[in-house]
């Protein structure tokens, strides 16, 4: 752990998809992230696959694990009379508030920025909704897979004239959003550290993915024209694709611009049965199947060409570059036992994250912030347990 | 107009896969000199656009270098970079280190001439490591990263995702470190590294599919077009496709008012699938139902347009959208009763429309300074500036 963030108190109310990624990052670099979350209504996440087989529970997603590392649980209902009393008081001691609820749900709790900025002036809040907070969309429903479909990232996604792909996930909560997300609240904060002025930060998330086709809207302004579906292929590069390895379905991603063809076929002629046809496409396919995966990439990238297996997620956690970069991490978690998540795409001065924190129980950490930061007594906090305020 | 990083001096020599990194840093107010030997490298990058002209210019190019100023040095001017290079708080590249050292920028060059800089690679497969020096694209990035592996056709080779997304994406990436290392820096943390794998950044965007391999031993595979679960997934309609999460991981009331929807509607098949047995998830992701419903769900929507189902399904609590062309964005009533798209003239285009700030803050969109510069604009501008500084230096 950096240390960098750890002056900053994160009152988080962010869950499910986008919002979770952008406060395990700032928890990864040494932030206290205080997850606000009730059994009474659980993170999505928490009842989501993936399962250890036998341990279906509300402490047992890998999913959910795999986002919220480093962060503490704690568990507030907030349809409790208090809630917001005891929310707003978390508040008045956190540099940061975090949300990705609809417009207008924390407004109506009394959290809203213009409700907190009075008595804490330099605090950074960041609410994540779909469209934005107007407009006439404003209260629209979405999720990732949505988000690419409306912001035009589907549709040039595939084979023409097939049903277009996008990514087969909900990528625009695991990286757009919460990227785009990370550059305002870092930025709010580097502000702030000079300033002491806060920041209300709105990212609406269609707007966020919108940016990752930036490219094709300038050229769309000026042709009127979007991208047609394209596979593998784009202009300039020959070959450009993806192709059979030797095995099952093991395949090799391939891409060369076009002056640079000659060395692909050069290095590919070496196992060919037949000399290079006119059907291109057709005799690579055939001469990379007489490879294996591993040998050919390294090949190519011997007189630099750019080339990658295609590799499964098993293939993944066995990768011997990563391994030595220290990408996964390794957590031991109170009742899955030895997990794998992801740390962070970047290192500063060469480290990778080190946190072994997993996610948090549901309140795991409940009487350890109340106690520390909110002052309670055990028989205060026993009695808003009691009471079902912390549940 | 928020621009907390005005002060702050951006050498950008980044290819494809940085380019986008010295673009956000410049919305947040930095002054951010992209810096090309020779010719810039970024024109190559489709999409590309006519000017009334006839000159071909790259899209790419006027979306990434926006808001940046351009300095064009002969491609062997190793002492004019150096020279850039030590005004810099912030230096965001794509090469290697054997690269960086033909350009005269060896380690130990970098730290004498630019010590309290932040040194920033974006690379295929970050800085070290034993694929360190490997060559890398877009599309090899998503099959090193895992993206690749989950999309495709059943039928078809893995095929990636439009758009250039792991080289944008891994650019974000670095924007993130840097803010962080300039924070640091203010706490009185060094950081004089920051380190961006492309490989990495995929890998960490695969959705479920890790903790999945890692729990239950599956793994996931590109399935198409084919749905996860009834109701959830890309359906054709009577003008293209829509997307649907009708599903378990969709709104509370999603599935019952999809289906109430289409029995009102009348549809064939409708009562079927409106019937107790399908309120059950489980039910919903056996094969036979996913196919069951996109058959129904075909009836209802071969007659009702994109926009017709999204408006009213979306009315109605559903989570739906229409699988929109890009130049379809420009007609979103929500993007233009939020002013989303900016005009952008005084560019190699005359005029060119942008995707608004992805964030806003405190309210405000502003964000447009200059158009992106043609290579070598701004060449007399920034080197006066220097010398200028240098010779505030020597009288002082």
């Amino acid at each position: 752990m950096s240390e960098i963030l750890a002056a900053e108190r994160i009152l988080d109310f962010c869950w499910v998809g986008a919002g979770a990624l952008v406060t395990q990052t700032l928890a990864l670099h040494g932030a206290d992230v205080i997850k606000i979350e009730s059994s009474a209504r659980p993170d999505n996440l928490r009842v989501s696959p993936p399962f250890r087989p036998g341990q279906r529970d509300l402490n047992g997603s890998g999913y959910f694990a795999s986002r919220n590392s480093g962060k503490r649980s704690f568990a507030l209902n907030m349809k409790h009379p208090r809630a917001r009393e005891v929310a707003t008081e978390l508040a008045r001691v956190s540099t940061i508030v975090t949300s990705n609820y609809r417009p207008g749900v924390l407004e109506r709790w009394g959290l809203g920025y213009a409700d907190l900025c009075p008595d804490n002036p330099g605090l950074i809040h960041l609410s994540m909704p779909m469209q934005g907070s107007d407009g006439p969309h404003r209260d629209f429903a979405g999720f990732g897979s949505t988000i690419q479909a409306l912001a035009g990232l589907v549709a040039p996604s595939g084979l023409p004239g097939r049903t277009p792909l996008g990514t087969n996930t909900h990528y625009p909560d695991h990286l757009p959003n919460p990227g785009h997300a990370l550059v305002a609240l870092l930025g709010a904060i580097y502000r702030r550290d000079l300033t002491g002025q806060g920041a209300e930060l709105e990212l609406a998330q269609f707007e966020s993915t919108v940016n990752m086709m930036g490219p094709d809207v300038v050229a769309a302004s000026v042709t009127g024209k979007s991208p047609a579906p394209h596979g593998n292929a784009l202009a300039g590069y020959e070959p450009r694709g993806v192709y059979p390895a030797s095995g099952d379905d093991r395949w090799v991603a391939i891409s060369a611009a076009a002056k640079d063809c000659a060395r692909v076929v050069d290095v590919l002629k070496e196992r060919a049965v037949e000399p290079p046809s006119e059907d291109l496409e057709g005799w690579l396919a055939a001469a990379t199947s007489r490879w294996e995966a591993e040998e050919l990439v390294e090949r190519l990238q011997a007189v630099g060409i750019a080339a990658a297996e295609v590799l499964t997620t098993a293939e993944l956690l066995e990768d011997a570059h990563l391994a030595k970069r220290g990408f996964w991490r390794r957590l031991v978690h109170p009742t899955m036992g030895e997990i794998v998540v992801p740390g962070l795409p970047f290192q500063l001065n060469g480290a990778p994250i080190a946190d072994e924190r997993p996610a948090p129980m549901l309140g795991q950490h409940t009487w350890e912030v109340a106690e520390s930061v909110l002052g309670l007594t055990r028989s205060e906090y026993e009695r808003g347990v009691e009471e079902g305020l912390f549940q | 107009m928020f621009a907390p990083l005005e002060g702050v001096r951006v050498i950008d020599l980044a290819g494809q896969r940085g380019a986008y990194t010295g673009r956000l840093l410049a919305d947040l107010g930095a002054d951010v000199i992209r810096v090309v030997r020779g010719a810039e490298p970024l024109s190559d990058v489709g999409p590309h656009v006519q000017t009334p002209d006839g000159t071909t210019v790259s899209a790419f190019e006027l979306f990434v270098n926006l808001n940046k100023r351009s300095v064009l040095l002969d491609a062997a001017d190793n002492e004019g970079l150096a020279a850039l290079v030590a005004t810099a708080d912030v230096v965001v590249h794509t090469m290697t280190w054997d690269e960086l050292a033909d350009c005269g920028l060896d380690q130990a060059t970098l730290s004498r001439i630019a010590p309290r800089a932040v040194i920033t690679s974006v690379l295929p497969f970050g800085a070290d490591g034993p694929r360190s020096g490997f060559a890398g694209d877009d599309l090899t990035q998503l099959a090193a990263g895992g993206l690749l592996c989950l999309g495709g056709y059943p039928d078809s080779e893995p095929i990636a995702v439009h758009g250039g997304q792991s080289d944008l994406g891994a650019a974000l990436v670095a924007t993130t470190g840097i803010l962080l290392a300039l924070i640091g820096r203010r706490h009185g943390r060094h950081v004089d590294q920051v380190d961006v794998s492309a490989q990495e950044t995929v890998a960490g965007a695969l959705e479920d599919a890790i903790p999945e391999y890692d729990l239950t031993g599956v793994v996931r595979r590109r399935r198409g077009d084919r749905a996860r679960e009834a109701g959830t997934g890309t359906y054709p309609c009577a003008d293209g496709y829509v997307a649907v999460v009708a599903g378990r991981m969709g709104t509370a009331a999603g599935w019952a008012a999809l289906t109430t929807w289409m029995v009102e509607a009348g549809v064939e098949g409708a009562d079927e699938v409106a019937s107790e047995v399908w309120l059950d998830f489980n039910h919903r992701q056996l094969p036979e139902s996913i196919d069951r419903f996109e058959k129904v769900f075909a009836g209802f929507a071969a007659d009702r347009t994109r926009e017709r189902l999204y408006e009213e399904g979306q009315r109605r609590g559903i989570a739906i959208a229409p699988v929109n062309q890009v130049h379809e964005l420009f007609e979103s009533p929500q993007l233009q009763a939020r002013r989303f798209f900016v005009d952008i003239t005084g560019g190699a285009v005359p005029s060119v429309r942008v995707p608004g700030r992805p964030y806003r803050v405190d309210g405000d969109t502003e964000f447009v300074r200059r158009a992106a510069p043609i290579a070598g604009q701004h060449t007399h501008e920034v080197l006066a500036e220097l010398l200028d500084g240098d010779n505030q230096r020597s009288r002082a």
